[in-house]
C-alpha cells in the first residue's frame, strides 16, 4: 500500500507540527483476508454470536481500516454480559503460519448491573510478519462495572491497528488498562463517550518502543453526562530509535456540568534517539468542569539509576527495574497475576 | 438567582474614531500593480521591490490555514492595504495634525513618554507620524526608527535581517505582509548598550476597510539590553480590517530583550500577526503578552534558541467577550544545549467568547540538558463560552527537563464563600479572584497597562454566583 494517512486528531492544529494525523509509507496490508482460526474464548455463563452493530465509529483510524473491518472481518465476536459476580472472560488471538492477518469486530454488551473482568490479548511471537485490525467496541449500560485489560504482544514485524470504542450509560464504569508493546507500526484510535449522568471511564496505558518501533496513540474522550469523569494515565518508556505519538483528548461537551477530566502522559526516554510527540488537548464548552492535564518527558533520574546501581545492579537491570517501577501503580490494578507476571516476563524481554 | 456578571471591557477609549481623511488610499485588493504602486509610493529600494512581489507570488500559492478559525468572511478585494495618513514622520508632537495627535493625547502616549519611556514611535494607518528617542541613547549609537528609514538609511542591516527571521514562506499572511509591508520600527542596540528604560511603538489603525502591515525589526547585539513595549487599537467599523504585522526579533549573544505587547484591536479586526526571535549563545528573551482585542486572533510568538544557554519566557493572557475568538500561543524550539524555555499562559473567556492556547515545544536531537516548563490555565466565566487548549510537545532527545500542565474550570464557589465569610461581597470577592488569576501576567506588564487591565477586569460585577 502506498502512503497513507489514518489516525487524524478531533481538531487540527499546524501542519508543521506533524502531529494532525500520522503518514505511513509501505505498510503491507494482505490483498486477501483469509482465514483466522487461532482464537480462543474462556468464561462462564457467556452468549456469544457473530452479530456485532454495524455503527460506524465516529472517530476511528481511517475509512480504509472502517471498511475493512465492515466488509471483511474474519472473526466476529459479540459478548452479551450479564454476570453481575465480575467474572473473567479471556479472548486470546495467536498469530502463526497458518493465521497470519486478523481482522476482527469484537462488541461487548455490559448488561445493566453486569460486573465483569473482560481480558483480550493477541500475541504473535514467532518472527512472522502478521497484520491485524480491529475493531473493540464496549457498550456499558446503566450501573455496569466493566474492566477491559487490552494486551498487545505482536512481534516487532507485524503491523498493528485498532480502534476501540466505549458508550458509557448512567452509572457506569469502565476501566481500560492497556499493555501495548509491540508491532513495528501500533496504531491505537480509542474514544469513548460518556453520555450517561456519573458515568466513569479510567483509561491506563502502558507502552514500550524498542529498535525502529512506532505508536500513535490517538485517545478522544467526551463528556456529555453530568458529573461525569475520565481519568488517563499513559506511561512509556522508548528506547533506541523508538517514537511515539500520543494524542489525548478531553472534550467537556456543552451541559457535562461538573464532570472531571484528567489526563497524565510520562515518556521515560532509554535513548538519545528515541522521540516523544505528545498533543494532550483540553476541550471545554461548559463552564462548570474541572479538566486537568498534564505531560512529561526526560531520561531516568540519574540520581535513582546510581541509587539502585550502587546496590549492585548492572545498568540495564537497574534501567529495567526503574522502567517496572514506573509502570508499576497501573500492573498492580490488573488482579490476574499469571497475566501480571506474562507481562512482566515480556517487558523484561523486551528491554533486553 | 442572576449569575455573576464580568461585563466586556470597556472599550470607549479605543473606540473612537476620526474621519477617514488621508494623503492617500490604495485602491482595494491585491494585485502585481497594487504592490508595484505601494513600493512606489515608498520609494523602495530594486531589491525591496523584488521582495514583494515574490511575496505576491508566495502568498498567492500558499493556502489559508487549515486549522484553528475560521477566516473565510476575509476578502482580500475589500481590503486597502496601504492608507497614507495626512501627515509626513515628525519629531515633534506639535508638528502632527491635530486629530491625529488628539487620537495619540488620548491613548496617552506624549505623556507616557514624558513619564516612563526612553522613546516613542506612534504609527497612523500605514505610516509612521512620530518617532522620537532621547538624546542619551542616540549618544550610544542606539538606533530607534521608522522602518522606511531604516532601509534608506541602514541598508546593510536591514537587507540582512529582513524576512530572514520570518521567512516569506511561512505562511500565506507572512507572504501577504511581506508583499504590502508598511511602517513599523527598526531598533539596533550596539554591543553592550543597556537600554534601561522602555521604548514604545503605538500602532493605530483608523481608517475603515483597510489593513495594517506594521513591520518590526529589533537587533540586540551582543551583551545589550532592551524593553520594548508594542501597543495597537483601532476604531470599531461594521466591516472587517485586517492587521498582518511581522516582528523579526534578534537577540545576539549574551544579549537581552523583552517584548511586551499589549494587543487591543477592535472588535471587528482579524489579527493575524507573527513574531519571531532568533536568540544567540547565554542571551534571553522574554515575551509578555496581553490580548484583549479584535474578533479573530491567530497570534503565536516563536522564540528560536539556536545559542547555547538561550532563554526564553513567555507570560501571556488573553480575554475573549461575545463574538471573539482568540487563538493564540507560543512556539519555541530548543536548537542548542542547555537551553531553557518557562512558558506561563492564562485565558478568560467568556459571554460566548472562545480562547484557545495552541502552542508548540521543540527540543532537537542535539538540545542536551535543555529544559522546558509549561503551565497553561482558563478560566470560564460562564456556560456559552469556549476554552480549549491544543499543545503540542515535541521531544527528540532524552537528556531534557519537560513538563507541561493545563487546567480549565470556573471560579471555585467555595473560595468565593470563604472570601465572602471573610467579609467581602460576592462583586468584590469575584473580581479579587479574577485579579488574582491574571496577577501573574499583570504583574509583568509595564504598570500603565497592569492598572489598565486591571481596570478591564475590574468590572461591573453584580448578582450572586449561578
Amino acid at each position: 500500500m502506498p502512503k497513507i494517512k489514518l489516525n487524524e486528531t478531533p481538531v487540527r492544529t499546524s501542519r508543521n507540527f506533524n502531529i494532525n494525523n500520522l503518514k505511513l509509507e509501505n505498510i503491507t496490508v494482505p490483498e486477501e483476508i483469509g482465514e483466522f482460526e487461532s482464537v480462543t474464548i474462556q468464561g462462564e455463563n457467556l452468549k456469544v454470536d457473530e452479530n456485532c452493530s454495524d455503527f460506524e465509529p465516529r472517530f476511528g483510524l481511517s475509512d480504509f481500516f472502517t471498511k475493512q473491518i465492515k466488509e471483511n472481518a474474519n472473526q466476529k465476536l459479540r459478548l452479551q454480559i450479564d454476570d453481575k459476580t465480575g467474572k473473567e472472560v479471556k479472548i486470546d488471538f495467536d498469530f502463526d503460519e497458518e493465521n497470519l492477518s486478523l481482522v476482527e469486530n469484537i462488541e461487548i454488551i455490559a448488561k445493566e448491573d453486569a460486573k465483569a473482568t473482560v481480558i483480550v490479548k493477541y500475541e504473535a511471537k514467532e518472527n512472522l510478519e502478521c497484520f491485524h485490525n480491529g475493531r473493540l467496541r464496549v457498550v456499558a449500560e446503566k450501573n455496569t462495572e466493566i474492566h477491559v485489560i487490552f494486551v498487545n504482544f505482536m512481534n516487532m514485524c507485524s503491523s498493528h491497528f485498532m480502534t476501540m470504542e466505549n458508550i458509557v450509560a448512567e452509572n457506569a464504569k469502565i476501566h481500560y488498562t492497556i499493555v501495548d508493546f509491540g508491532g513495528k507500526n501500533s496504531v491505537t484510535n480509542y474514544s469513548s463517550y460518556l453520555d450517561g449522568n456519573c458515568s466513569e471511564n479510567a483509561i491506563d496505558t502502558i507502552y514500550l518502543g524498542k529498535e525502529n518501533q512506532l505508536f500513535d496513540l490517538n485517545y478522544i474522550a467526551q463528556l456529555r453526562g453530568e458529573k461525569s469523569n475520565v481519568e488517563m494515565e499513559i506511561q512509556g518508556a522508548l528506547k533506541d530509535v523508538a517514537k511515539k505519538h500520543f494524542k489525548g483528548t478531553i472534550d467537556f461537551k456543552k451541559g457535562c456540568k461538573k464532570a472531571k477530566g484528567n489526563e497524565n502522559e510520562a515518556c521515560m526516554l532509554l535513548s538519545d534517539t528515541a522521540k516523544s510527540i505528545a498533543l494532550p488537548m483540553l476541550l471545554c464548552a461548559e463552564e462548570d468542569v474541572e479538566g486537568n492535564h498534564s505531560s512529561s518527558a526526560g531520561k531516568m533520574g540519574e540520581k535513582e539509576l546510581f541509587y539502585v546501581m550502587s546496590r549492585g545492579l548492572e545498568k540495564k537491570e537497574a534501567m529495567k527495574l526503574m522502567v517496572r517501577a514506573r509502570f508499576h501503580k497501573i500492573l498492580e490494578k490488573i488482579e490476574n497475576e499469571d497475566l501480571r507476571e506474562s507481562i512482566l516476563k515480556e517487558m523484561d524481554e523486551r528491554l533486553d | 438567582m442572576s449569575k455573576t456578571n464580568i461585563d466586556e471591557i470597556n472599550r470607549n477609549i479605543y473606540d473612537f474614531k476620526n474621519k477617514d481623511e488621508y494623503d492617500f488610499k490604495i485602491k482595494k485588493g491585491l494585485t502585481k500593480e497594487i504592490i508595484e504602486e505601494i513600493s512606489e509610493q515608498k520609494n523602495d529600494p530594486d531589491w525591496m521591490l523584488a521582495l514583494r512581489l515574490k511575496a505576491l507570488e508566495v502568498y498567492n500559492k500558499l493556502e489559508l490555514p487549515t486549522w484553528g478559525p475560521d477566516l473565510s468572511e476575509l476578502d482580500m478585494n475589500e481590503i486597502a492595504t496601504y492608507v497614507r495618513p495626512k501627515s509626513k514622520l515628525n519629531n515633534s508632537w506639535e508638528d502632527v495634525p491635530e486629530d491625529i495627535k488628539n487620537t495619540f493625547d488620548k491613548l496617552g502616549i506624549p505623556e507616557a513618554e514624558k513619564t516612563s519611556l526612553a522613546g516613542v514611535g506612534a504609527q497612523y494607518d500605514s505610516e509612521v507620524v512620530y518617532h522620537s528617542m532621547k538624546q542619551e541613547l542616540l549618544d550610544q549609537g542606539v538606533i530607534y526608527t521608522d522602518m522606511e528609514t531604516a532601509v534608506r538609511e541602514y541598508p546593510d542591516l536591514v537587507k540582512t535581517h529582513f524576512m530572514k527571521c520570518v521567512p516569506i514562506y511561512d505562511h500565506k499572511f507572512v507572504a501577504l505582509h511581506a508583499a504590502v509591508w508598511s511602517g513599523g520600527s527598526f531598533v539596533y542596540v550596539p554591543k553592550g548598550v543597556k537600554v534601561e528604560i522602555p521604548l514604545q511603538s503605538y500602532f493605530r489603525l483608523n481608517s475603515p476597510e483597510s489593513g495594517q502591515f506594521e513591520h518590526t525589526l529589533i537587533i540586540v547585539d551582543e551583551g545589550a539590553s532592551l524593553h520594548f513595549i508594542e501597543g495597537c487599537s483601532a476604531p470599531k467599523y461594521n466591516k472587517v480590517n485586517l492587521h498582518a504585522g511581522c516582528v523579526e526579533l534578534y537577540v545576539k549573544d549574551n544579549a537581552y530583550l523583552r517584548y511586551s505587547t499589549i494587543e487591543n484591536w477592535s472588535k471587528n479586526m482579524l489579527n493575524l500577526n507573527t513574531k519571531k526571535a532568533i536568540v544567540g549563545k547565554n542571551a534571553k528573551m522574554e515575551w509578555v503578552s496581553g490580548s484583549f482585542g479584535s474578533k479573530i486572533s491567530m497570534l503565536y510568538p516563536m522564540s528560536i534558541l539556536n545559542g547555547e544557554g538561550a532563554k526564553t519566557e513567555f507570560t501571556g493572557i488573553s480575554f475573549a467577550g461575545k463574538g471573539q475568538n482568540l487563538d493564540n500561543g507560543f512556539k519555541v524550539v530548543h536548537n542548542a544545549p542547555n537551553t531553557a524555555s518557562v512558558v506561563n499562559a492564562k485565558s478568560i473567556s467568556k459571554n460566548g467568547g472562545k480562547c484557545t492556547y495552541r502552542s508548540l515545544v521543540r527540543i532537537g536531537e542535539n538540545a542536551k540538558n535543555s529544559k522546558s516548563s509549561v503551565s497553561c490555565e482558563s478560566l470560564m466565566l460562564d456556560d456559552i463560552s469556549v476554552s480549549d487548549t491544543i499543545p503540542v510537545n515535541d521531544i527528540q532527545t532524552d537528556e531534557v527537563e519537560f513538563s507541561h500542565e493545563a487546567k480549565i474550570g470556573k471560579i471555585s464557589d467555595k473560595t468565593i464563600f470563604y472570601l465572602m465569610s471573610r467579609g467581602l461581597s460576592e462583586e468584590d470577592a469575584k473580581a479579587m479572584i479574577v485579579r488574582g488569576f491574571a496577577y501573574p501576567i499583570s504583574k509583568e506588564l509595564p504598570v500603565e497597562y497592569a492598572v489598565e487591565m486591571n481596570n478591564l477586569i475590574n468590572l461591573e460585577l453584580e448578582g450572586t454566583i449561578g
